[in-house]
This record gives structure tokens, C-alpha cells and sequence, in this order.
């Protein structure tokens, strides 16, 4: 009996794999040769036509003892990553709560948020100039009206990195878009069963929504983590190829492809990219460590 | 009394509903803002995009700024070949993903959280250093000046929606599984009768998200197609984009009919975002 | 589930449809083929010259070189701009490069010191072009005396004034400013406020060009030269970056920072409407003024020296064709390389699409040229007479990315975050570490 159970067991462990077999495939045939290129490429001057010899760690080195931009690219980074993922996770709880419920126009509505995350490309961040243009620019007429004097944003280096949070926040439709499609899972009977035990609205959303797309909110924080250590083309664009004012808008992407495309240090370049790949596995590790105490899956048995 | 209580709770419901209505109107007005400053720059002259200050209604509405955006490249042949790219990339990773991420949450398997744990990982390197041996691979392969880079790997499976569709697949009971294995069904058989069917609003999910990655995809088809009749939308559009200056409406206008089609797909996939699926109550669809 | 059957069909339609072009491998020889270059050596070209006004300019000339002989084919591709160097780079580490590429004649050095531009010296010792073009571009081709690319066009800054406005307040629309002193006092002469705002702006230093140019004019010497010297820390650039901060002091941020976007979004400009009645451009800036103020009645000059007699240094740049190192067919990319900056081919694009060319004889020509107009004919004069002033700031190969170090600290200064004087003594200080390092 014990030994047919194993044996499931290892047929099922041999299902599994046949399962994930396609991204193994994908993985060994796309990825792993050029990740492991630029693993040992990183440890040499490699500039990708000309030399590739080896110098021992003196990439690592130079950047985390010598190199003052890339604390200053580290910095940027962090900042940006602080203040756009949590306020882009509210945000999309937030507008998929709103979109979730029973309005007239729903479909219209959802569509228009959902828009500004498919427009994308240099068009867009140079609109987002002009609409930040502390003179003439919409933001600050709207917030005009309102009696507030709006800020320099993108010429203050105080505000350059708020400007693109902002920017971050209006395209904040794709991550609804996920809370839309988690929210799709969460029983009615649930909120029934509560408006007759008397629960508030707010209590409601608590108590039952939040516990419910716990898993979507992991995914979202997750990814929007790593994805927003990559913030590039929107501060490219925005200043004109340099760092914006007191390269207070280089970001650690930027400097990278800076180091890659415009001097040739790839070499450079990509130690670079593995130490802030060392931060973010780090980073995503503890997330996911700390995840069973928050994430609610609902095919787990509860312990 | 009881009544009452109803009467008010009804009440309140009604005006936390306005409210919303409200709120939402104010929301749609900040969120469009920019699109319309795309579209009425669309209609402009050049001439009046580039007056100071700028106006919010174009004064003279230049409908044929479309027509002519439409003939400053094979715009036709473009969008066939982007459609092409797009529908094979959006097959690939809808099916593809959804199969791999139902391996990585409901069987067990000896490694899957370290396997797991280099999904994530192939997301947290910048896609710079390795585009160059990445793309060398593909030209040893002679596939440079082909659509395969760009279909091919969509077809075994992205960390991101790998990642995406195992959160959604966990919240599905264990007992459910449980119990069809116990009824002799096999993964297979599961994923395809149970899976799909739960997961059907994170497919849909990823069947947007894909479409708009393909879609909107700039840097690939720049890589790898040499060959101007091979080219996609996105890279028609830099027609307009040039080392001086760029033509602001029509590059406008090209981008707002790149985005057309994706605001109809979303529109028409939005049924499954609307209380489609109860899993308390089995799964019906 | 899925409308299947819907879907299947519509793929075979598409497919069908692109004719399967996009999955055909090795597709490339083919298409060669196709544009008639049997028994022909077919070379291929990239540029990022897509548009309407240019692209058909180009495509003449090729059309001319391909009827010119019978035994080279160029078959040009656009590939968009800035991308296309990105692009250019994969090919070379994959060893399937094109043959001629245009490329930014800033860092056309260091494209040689890294091999990924072909040593032209094998070509220029039977048939030296050298003399053809303004020498200054020449110069900034050459890696230790050698040339990796072959100047095709340029550009130079030059000062756009509003002969309406200078009427206006009185100043003889004949004669710009030739100094900063005088540019300063056109400028206050020029400004019309209007409570905290203006309906009139003179001259503000920092539209259009950085501080950098500026520098370039007082010191008629880059900051970092191609042997390392670095000479931030001067009194001379001390000096600029005071007066710099004059006319900053003098206009306030508010009312920069709102024509600075409006320039920098590049979707409109206040010398257009009168808003702003002097503005440093190249001389290309024309063509928009003709399209989007036809009616604004406008001189040029050369950008105003910093003392009488100090020169009217200016700053260009340009592009070169280059041949990507690996291109399988040199020789041939050699010859259409010379016929695309001889002077026939050269004052066409220049007359076309109103540009500065790097062919000396082309450009003279242009100015001359009967097609165009009186102004831009003009225009183009007072381009041509600038490029002796003109001066390339030509990527340094040891400190190649030494503007990441010094934009910050000129920024400190611009904000009021820090003296001058510190501000260029910490830059030149992180400059003189970078050219250390790499050396």
C-alpha cells in the first residue's frame, strides 16, 4: 500500500515536469546561454567587438568602491520603487473596487482607465512634458484651480522623480486589470452572508475582499518590484539622453545602458546588472518568505 | 423594524453607488485628459501644433491628417504583419503558460520551488545585457530577419504570466483536484476541465497583456527584421520621428490607430471580467 | 472556450496573406534578388532617413549610384533613428553587419578604437577624399591618424533674431548683437513684462543649447580634449557660468521653466509667435520657421563673443558613413560611400532637404542655389560662413562619458546649490579620475 502510494507519488512528480517542460525547454534553448554569458562576461572588460579578457572582479570592484553615479543610479532607483509600487498597488485595488461594482457605463469606464496602460512609447512621455510644463501645463492649471501653486516637476530635482511616479499612476489600468480579474473569484455569497451580520462597507472590503485577492496583490507587488527596478525609456526620453537636472533622474538602467551603448563597457555593464539582480532576488526572496503570513490561497488547507 | 433596517441599508447602497458614479466621472476626465491632448494634436496643422501656447481644440480639424498617416508607409501590409506576430504570440502564451503554471501550483514535484525561484529570476535582469548574445544566438540559429525570435519563445512559456496564472490557479481548492484525481482523472484532464475554466478571467488576463507585449512591441521587431516588408506598425511609426523634428499629428494619429484595436479587444473580452465565475459554487461558465 | 475554428482561420488568412515571408529563413538573399542585383554585388545600406521629405532624397541618390555603373546594387533600408545604432551593434557581435551605416560623427573615434568601424585607410591611399569636406569634420574621424567614417552632413548653432521686435523697441534690424554685453542689453531692451509674467522674453542663453555651448564659445576649446586635458576648472568658464546665472536671476524660474518646456517637449516654440525675440538653433530651424511662421520676419548671425575680439566660437556636429567592421562586401560600401558625398550627390540632399552637407564645394553651391528661396538662401550663407567657427565636441576616448559628471555639478550651480567655483573644481575632479581610470 505504502510503496503504490510512492510510486503515485513519482509518477505524479513525473507529471509535474512534463508539465513545466515547455518554460525548461524555452529556458535552456533562449535564456540560460546569454544569462550565463553576461554572468562571465561580467567578469571581464568586454566592450562586444573587440576585447573580452579577463580581469578578475575588478568590475564589482570599481563599481561598488569607485563609482559615485552608480549610488547615485542606486539611490534614484530606490526611491522611485519606495513611493511607485505601493502607490500603484493602492491605486489599482482601489480603481478595481470602484470598477467592480454595479454602475452604469461600467464597460466605458473600464476601458478609459485601462487605456492610458496600453499608450506607451516616446509620443506619450513627451505628452506627459508638455501636461507637466509648470507654466502652461494641464496638471498644473488643474491644481490651480484648487488654489495649490503647483511644483517645478520635471526642472526641480526634488520633484523630477515624483513626476514620474505620477506618470507610473496614470497607467495604473493594467494592474486593475488584474484585481478585475481576481475579484471575478470572490463568492457573492460572501459579502451576503456579511451585509447580514451587519458589516460596513469598509469592513466588508477589509475582511473579505483584501484576504481574497491576497495572491494577486503578491503577484502585483512582486513584479511591479522588479519591474520598476527597470525604469528606463520614460526618464531616456524625458531628458533628452542626459540625467535630468543634478542627474537626479539617472536611474540604474539608464546609467547601465549608458555604460553598455554609449562608452561600450559591457563588461562593466553587465556586473552591473547582476548586482541589481542580486538586489532584487534578495528583495523578491523575502517576499517571498514573508508571503504565508498574508497571502491567503484558498486551496490550501487552512492550518 | 426589520424592514427598516433594510430600507436604510438600501438607501445607503444607493448613495455610496452615486458616489462611485461620481467619482468615477472625475477619474475618466483626469484619465483622458492626455488622450485627448493626443487627439486633437492628431487633428492639428503642424503649424498650430507647434503655436504657443498651445490649443486645446484644434481650430482647423484636419480629418485627412488620418489619410495621410495612413499613406506615408505601407501602413495595410504593416498591420497584417503585426497581426500575424501578435495572434501567434497571444496563442502561444494564453495556452503554453496556463499548462506550465498549473505544473508549478497543484503537482508536486521534487524541485519546484528552486525551479520556481529561476522563473522569477530570468525577470530580474535587464533585458540590455542580454541583448546582444541573445541576439547571437538567434543569428547562429539564421533566424535574424525572420518572425521566429519574436514567436517562437512565446510558445514555451514567460515568467510573468507563468507567475500570473499560478496565483490564480492556487486559490483553486486542493480538495477539488483531489477528488476528480480520485475519479481517475489525470492532470491533463483536470488542467483542460477544471483549470481552464476557473482561470478563464487571468486567461483573459494574459490574452491582453500579451496582445498589447506583441503589439506594441518595438525593440524586438527592430533587432530582428531586416527587411522593410517585414516591418510592424511600431516600427512604420518612426517614419515620423526623425533626428530634427518630428510630425507630432500624424505620429499622433498613427498611434491612435495602433491603439484602436487593442481598446476593441479589451471591450470585447471584458465579459470575462463581470462576475463570471463563483467557485463555490462549482465552476459554472 | 475559445472560438477556435474563428481563430484558426483568421491565422491562415494572416499567414496566407504576409505569405509566410516572415517565417521563411535565410529570406535575406532572396529578397536581394528580387531588387534585380543578379550577377550584381548587392550592398546594403541602413540610415534612419524614413520620412516624407527625406527619404525620397535619399533614395535618388542611391537610384543615381545604382544607373551610375553595373556592377553595385545599394539596397537602402530605414531603420529608426537612434535605434538603428543599437541594431547596428547586435549585427556587428553576430558577424552579419550591413555595409554602410550612418552613423553620429561624435564618437566615430571611439567606434574605430573599439573595431566596430572599418579602418578606411586602405581606401583613402588610392583615392584620398579627405579635401573634400570642412576640416574640423575631417578631424574627428580619425582614431591615431587614421579615418573610420566619412563626414556627410553637419550642423552649426547660430542666432535666430525677430526683426519685428528689434523695430519695435528701436534697435536696427540689421544689426544683431556681436557681444554678450550687447546680446544683454538687446535682450532687456527686447523684454516686455507683464506683471510676473512676459509678453516678450529677449534672449534667455539656455533654450536651445546648454551651458556647454557657451563655454565652447568663451574658452574656443572643448573641456575635455581627444588627449585627456582636462580643462573645466578655468576662470574662463567660471566667468560663463556667472553670466549664466545672470540672465538667470534676471528672467526667474517660474518664467524659464515654462518656455523651457514648451522647447524642450519640442511641440512648440516662442520665437514662432514672437514670444521669445532671440533664439540660438542650427541653421536647419529654418525649415520650421518657414512651415509653422511663414509670416515671421527674421535675421541671423553668428552667436555673440564673449569679449570683442574673442571670436564667435560655435558648436556642430554631423553624421559620417561608416562601414561596420565584418561587412562582407568594403570595397564596393567604398564606392558608394564616394559617390554619396561627392559634391553632386552632396548639394542635392543639402538643396532638398535643406541641410548642411559636409562637402565644402556642395555647400557653397547650396547657398547659391537658385531653387531656394531668398531666406533660406540666406540662412544657409550664414551657416556656411559659420562653419569656420564652428567647433565638434567629439566624444573623448578617455573619458567618454564625462558629461554624466559635469551636467550635475553646472546644475547645482544653476539651482543655487553651489558656488561656481566649487561646482568646477569637484568636476574637474571627477573628470580627471575618470580619464585616470581609463587610461
Amino acid at each position: 500500500m505504502k510503496k503504490r502510494k510512492l510510486h503515485f507519488k513519482r509518477q505524479e512528480g513525473l507529471v509535474g515536469y512534463i508539465f513545466i517542460l515547455p518554460w525548461i525547454i524555452g529556458f535552456l534553448i533562449f535564456t540560460a546561454g546569454p544569462l550565463l554569458f553576461s554572468l562571465g562576461a561580467s567578469f571581464t572588460n568586454y566592450n562586444i567587438t573587440s576585447q573580452m579578457d579577463f580581469i578578475g572582479i575588478r568590475n564589482y570592484e570599481k563599481l561598488l568602491m569607485d563609482d559615485q553615479l552608480f549610488w547615485t543610479s542606486l539611490y534614484n532607483t530606490l526611491y522611485y520603487v519606495a513611493f511607485s509600487v505601493p502607490l500603484t498597488t493602492i491605486g489599482a485595488i482601489f480603481l478595481s473596487v470602484l470598477l467592480n461594482q454595479d454602475v452604469p457605463g461600467l464597460r466605458f469606464f473600464r476601458t478609459i482607465y485601462y487605456l492610458p496602460a496600453v499608450l506607451s512609447g516616446v509620443g506619450v512621455y513627451l505628452l506627459w512634458m508638455q501636461l507637466l510644463d509648470p507654466g502652461t501645463g494641464l496638471i498644473n492649471m488643474m491644481l490651480g484651480w484648487v488654489g495649490i501653486d503647483g511644483p517645478n516637476w520635471l526642472f526641480d530635482p526634488e520633484w523630477t522623480k515624483p513626476s514620474l511616479i505620477l506618470m507610473k499612476l496614470w497607467s495604473v489600468g493594467g494592474g486593475m486589470l488584474l484585481y478585475l480579474a481576481s475579484l471575478q473569484g470572490v463568492p457573492k455569497s460572501l459579502y451576503e452572508a456579511a451585509e447580514i451580520d451587519g458589516a460596513s462597507t469598509w469592513q466588508q472590503f477589509r475582511y473579505i475582499t483584501i484576504p481574497m485577492i491576497t495572491p494577486v496583490i503578491f503577484f502585483d507587488v512582486v513584479t511591479s518590484l522588479i519591474g520598476g527596478f527597470q525604469i528606463f525609456q520614460e526618464a531616456y526620453v524625458m531628458t533628452n539622453g542626459g540625467g535630468g537636472p543634478v542627474n537626479s533622474l539617472l536611474f540604474y538602467n539608464y546609467y547601465m545602458w549608458n555604460k553598455a551603448f554609449k562608452v561600450f563597457d559591457m563588461g562593466y555593464a553587465m556586473a552591473m546588472s547582476w548586482v541589481l539582480f542580486l538586489i532584487v532576488f534578495v528583495l523578491t526572496m523575502i517576499n517571498l518568505k514573508l508571503a504565508p503570513r498574508w497571502v491567503h490561497y484558498e486551496g490550501e488547507a487552512k492550518k | 423594524m426589520k424592514d427598516a433596517y433594510f430600507a436604510s441599508m438600501t438607501n445607503r447602497k444607493k448613495v455610496l453607488k452615486i458616489a462611485n458614479f461620481i467619482l468615477l466621472c472625475i477619474g475618466s476626465l483626469l484619465f483622458l485628459s492626455p488622450l485627448w491632448w493626443m487627439i486633437s494634436t492628431s487633428l492639428k496643422t503642424m503649424k498650430e501644433v507647434m503655436s504657443f501656447p498651445p490649443t486645446f481644440f484644434p481650430t482647423d480639424w484636419k480629418w485627412e491628417n488620418y489619410l495621410k498617416t495612413w499613406e506615408a508607409a505601407p501602413f495595410d501590409l504593416y498591420t497584417i504583419n503585426t497581426l500575424t506576430i501578435t495572434i501567434l504570440v497571444v496563442i502561444g502564451q494564453v495556452i503554453v503558460n496556463s499548462f506550465v503554471a498549473y505544473g508549478f501550483a497543484k503537482i508536486p514535484f521534487k524541485g519546484r520551488n528552486v525551479l520556481f525561484a529561476i522563473v522569477l529570476s530570468t525577470m530580474m535582469i535587464p533585458g540590455f545585457v542580454t541583448l546582444i548574445p541573445q541576439y547571437v544566438l538567434f543569428s547562429k540559429l539564421g533566424w535574424v530577419n525572420t518572425y521566429l525570435p519574436l514567436v517562437v519563445p512565446a510558445f514555451f512559456g514567460g515568467a510573468f504570466n507563468i507567475f500570473l496564472l499560478r496565483q490564480f490557479y492556487m486559490t483553486i481548492p486542493n480538495e477539488m483536484i483531489e477528488a476528480a484525481k480520485m475519479e481517475g482523472a489525470s492532470h491533463f484532464y483536470i488542467w483542460r476541465k477544471i483549470g481552464i475554466p476557473l482561470t478563464k478571467p487571468a486567461m483573459a488576463t494574459v490574452a491582453i497583456f500579451s496582445f498589447n507585449g506583441a503589439w506594441n512591441d518595438f525593440l524586438g521587431p527592430l533587432l530582428y527584421v531586416n527587411n522593410e516588408n517585414l516591418y510592424t506598425l511600431q516600427l512604420g511609426l518612426q517614419v515620423f520621428k526623425g533626428e530634427m523634428n518630428t510630425q507630432w499629428n500624424y505620429l499622433m494619429a498613427g498611434s491612435l490607430f495602433v491603439l484602436l484595436p487593442v481598446v476593441i479587444l479589451f471591450f470585447f473580452f471584458q465579459k470575462y471580467f463581470i462576475q463570471g465565475i463563483n467557485l463555490q459554487s462549482g465552476g459554472k461558465s | 472556450m475559445f472560438k477556435k475554428g474563428m481563430l484558426f482561420s483568421l491565422i491562415a488568412v494572416m499567414l496566407l496573406l504576409s505569405g509566410c515571408a516572415g517565417f521563411q529563413v535565410g529570406s535575406d538573399k532572396g529578397a536581394a534578388l528580387e531588387a534585380g542585383a543578379e550577377g550584381k554585388v548587392v550592398v546594403d545600406f541602413w540610415s534612419f532617413w524614413g520620412s516624407e521629405i527625406r527619404r525620397p532624397v535619399i533614395e535618388k541618390i542611391i537610384e543615381d549610384f545604382n544607373n551610375s555603373q553595373d556592377e553595385i546594387v545599394v539596397k537602402h533600408t530605414f531603420v529608426p533613428w537612434g535605434d538603428i545604432w543599437t541594431k547596428e551593434l547586435a549585427s556587428i557581435a553576430a558577424g552579419d553587419p550591413p555595409d554602410v551605416v550612418i552613423n553620429d560623427i561624435k564618437a566615430t573615434a571611439l567606434r574605430g578604437q573599439k573595431k566596430q568601424a572599418m579602418n578606411l585607410s586602405q581606401f583613402l591611399e588610392k583615392d584620398d577624399i579627405s579635401e573634400r569636406f570642412y576640416p574640423e569634420l575631417w578631424e574627428a574621424t580619425l582614431y591615431e591618424g587614421d579615418s573610420y567614417g566619412v563626414p556627410f552632413n553637419t550642423d552649426t548653432r547660430i542666432l535666430y533674431y525677430n526683426k519685428e521686435a528689434f523695430k519695435e523697441v528701436g534697435l536696427d534690424p540689421e544689426k544683431p548683437p556681436t557681444t554678450w554685453a550687447e546680446l544683454e542689453e538687446y535682450a532687456a531692451k527686447l523684454d516686455k513684462k507683464n506683471g510676473d509674467t512676459y509678453d516678450r522674453l529677449g534672449f534667455y542663453p539656455l533654450f536651445g543649447i546648454n551651458y556647454d555651448v557657451w563655454m565652447l564659445n568663451a574658452a574656443g576649446q572643448n573641456v575635455v580634449d581627444n588627449k585627456g586635458n582636462v580643462e573645466v576648472d578655468t576662470d574662463i568658464n567660471r566667468q560663463t557660468l556667472d553670466w549664466l546665472l545672470g540672465w538667470k536671476e534676471r528672467y526667474g524660474d517660474n518664467v524659464i521653466n515654462s518656455y523651457k518646456s514648451q522647447i524642450d517637449s519640442q511641440q512648440s516654440n516662442p520665437f514662432f509667435t514672437g514670444k521669445l525675440a532671440m533664439f540660438v538653433n542650427t541653421p536647419t530651424f529654418n525649415t520650421q520657421i518657414r512651415d509653422y511662421a511663414p509670416e515671421l520676419d527674421f535675421g541671423v548671425a553668428m552667436l555673440p563673443e564673449s569679449e570683442p575680439g574673442n571670436g564667435h566660437t560655435s558648436w556642430g556636429g554631423g553624421f559620417v558613413a561608416e562601414i561596420p567592421e565584418g561587412s562582407s562586401h568594403p570595397k564596393e560600401a567604398w564606392e558608394f560611400i564616394k559617390y554619396l558625398t561627392d559634391q553632386d550627390a552632396q548639394e542635392y540632399w543639402a538643396v532638398k532637404n535643406y541641410d548642411n552637407v559636409a562637402n565644402i564645394k556642395a555647400a557653397e553651391a547650396t547657398a547659391k542655389n537658385a531653387e531656394m528661396s531668398e531666406k533660406d538662401r540666406i540662412v544657409y550663407q550664414m551657416a556656411v560662413e559659420n562653419m569656420p567657427n564652428t567647433l565638434l565636441t567629439p566624444t573623448p576616448l578617455q573619458a567618454p562619458d564625462f558629461p554624466t559628471l559635469i551636467n550635475p555639478e553646472i546644475d547645482n550651480v544653476m539651482l543655487g546649490k553651489k558656488t561656481p567655483t566649487k561646482a568646477l573644481q569637484d568636476a574637474q575632479a571627477a573628470v580627471e579620475r575618470l580619464v585616470k581610470e581609463n587610461q
